[in-house]
């Protein structure tokens, strides 16, 4: 089996050393490589009035980091692990996207950063610019909840959130079956839209739950024939909230959604399900490109 | 013409460092940026001696080493390894490959821990290459 690669973006805040340990049972889909990326903000070395570009403190932030990571490789090397590193001052997105295309990485892991609204607006969501810039699949591991818990082994019992106009299933199922030997068990949720649910009779509006039901059993019985536990699940009314009661009554260990392909513009004035999962949901977000 | 050195490492101030060194002490230093280009080099070149990192992108030394070291045509060229890694995480990184099935390897020739001192690395190339 091919070695797998997975590159862990960190800032040595949101997801520290335990945050990748806990993913230590991808070590069973094949992933033997790890790429570390630390990416040094532009605003934190370059000039400022009277100061110009600061290249001792460059130089200081890229050996911290790199202390960290040699720490880190040292425990991967005597597990048999391969390791990379990557230290680049610039943009967090491009450092990301270029690391990406330089390794041929299977499986990017990186941290929420917040942003507000406006910022989000001006400079866009890094997770949906990486994911709107690669075909990689990203995982935003909110390892630590803000009460303290830890969500370690996320693939575990996974929910996978489908909407089937926006999201290619092929793509979802596809990318997902390559963490089959980790995944014990996966919840599959389609949220319908309030106005979706209609009929002059109450027969009607029973024949769409049993078209979407329908969808959702033929989307487990992909997960099945694999070997993979699925269950399906309908809910009705907000996506956001409903996914979210969804991943809380099947006691998820990760949302898992597909991402909408929507444009950059539309993305910045209407959002994404996916970027709003990512950035709002307590839970580890796995998003699969379109 | 000078004997060849592979200098393989992903900082730029360390291949320059390096290749400084090498030529003011009368060797030809072969550059490259990673483990993966490392081997292409000496697939194409096979030099005398290879000074190597351990921690770069696309493949790290170890893995180069491994490479190297069980290529029946290229396993008797010298290894320097000069790195901050260290030496017995170097070992032991083998030694688990190994048990992993791997065939096993011997220890380098040289092992520094950067930095080096120009002298500290124009002895070691010296005392391997003469």
């Amino acid at each position: 089996m091919e070695t797998k690669k997975l590159l862990f973006v960190t800032d040595f805040e949101k997801l520290w050393f335990d945050a990748l340990r806990s993913l230590n049972d991808l070590r069973d889909a094949a992933f033997g490589h790890v790429v570390f990326l630390n990416v040094i903000e532009r605003s934190r070395v370059s000039m400022y009035r009277g100061a110009g570009y600061k290249k001792s403190e460059e130089i200081r932030l890229r050996e911290m980091a790199n202390i960290r990571f040699i720490e880190w490789a040292e425990y991967l090397f005597e597990e048999g692990l391969e390791v990379g590193v990557y230290i680049a001052v610039g943009s967090l997105v491009q450092q990301v996207v270029s690391a990406v295309e330089k390794e041929g990485v299977d499986l990017i892991v990186m941290g929420h950063f917040k942003k507000n609204r406006l910022e989000q607006f001006y400079s866009g969501s890094e997770v949906t610019e990486i994911i709107r810039r690669t075909s990689t699949p990203l995982l935003v591991f909110k390892y630590k909840s803000e009460k303290g818990e830890t969500y370690g082994k996320p693939f575990k019992k996974p929910l996978l959130a489908i909407d089937w106009e926006l999201s290619p299933l092929e793509n979802i199922a596809d990318c997902l079956m390559e963490f089959k030997d980790v995944i014990q068990e996966i919840n599959i949720v389609h949220v319908a839209k309030e106005n979706e649910i209609k009929g002059d009779s109450i027969g009607e509006a029973q024949k769409i739950r049993k078209d979407f039901r329908g969808k959702l059993e033929g989307m487990c019985d992909l997960f099945e024939e694999n070997g993979i536990k699925a269950i399906p699940h309908l809910f009705v009314g907000d996506a956001m909230t409903e996914i979210e009661k969804a991943a809380r009554e099947c006691r998820a260990t990760m949302i898992i959604t597909g991402s909408s392909g929507k444009g950059e513009w539309k993305e910045k004035w209407v959002g994404s399900l996916s970027g709003k999962l990512a950035a709002e949901s307590v839970l580890p977000t796995l998003i699969i490109p379109a | 013409m000078g004997k060849h050195v592979l200098i393989v490492d992903d900082d730029q101030d360390v291949r320059m460092f390096n290749i400084e060194v090498a030529k003011q002490n009368g060797y030809d230093p072969l550059v490259a940026k990673n483990g993966e280009e490392g081997m292409n080099i000496i697939k194409e070149t096979p030099p005398d001696l290879v000074i190597l990192d351990v921690l770069m992108p696309k493949q790290s030394g170890i893995k180069m080493y491994r490479e190297l070291k069980t290529d029946e045509s290229l396993k008797n060229i010298p290894v320097i390894i000069l790195s901050g890694i260290a030496r017995r995480t170097f070992i032991r990184s083998q030694e688990a490959l190994t048990e992993f099935g791997d065939e096993n390897v011997p220890e380098p020739d040289l092992y520094l821990e950067k930095p080096v001192e120009a002298s500290e690395l124009a002895d070691s190339i010296k005392k391997l290459l003469g």
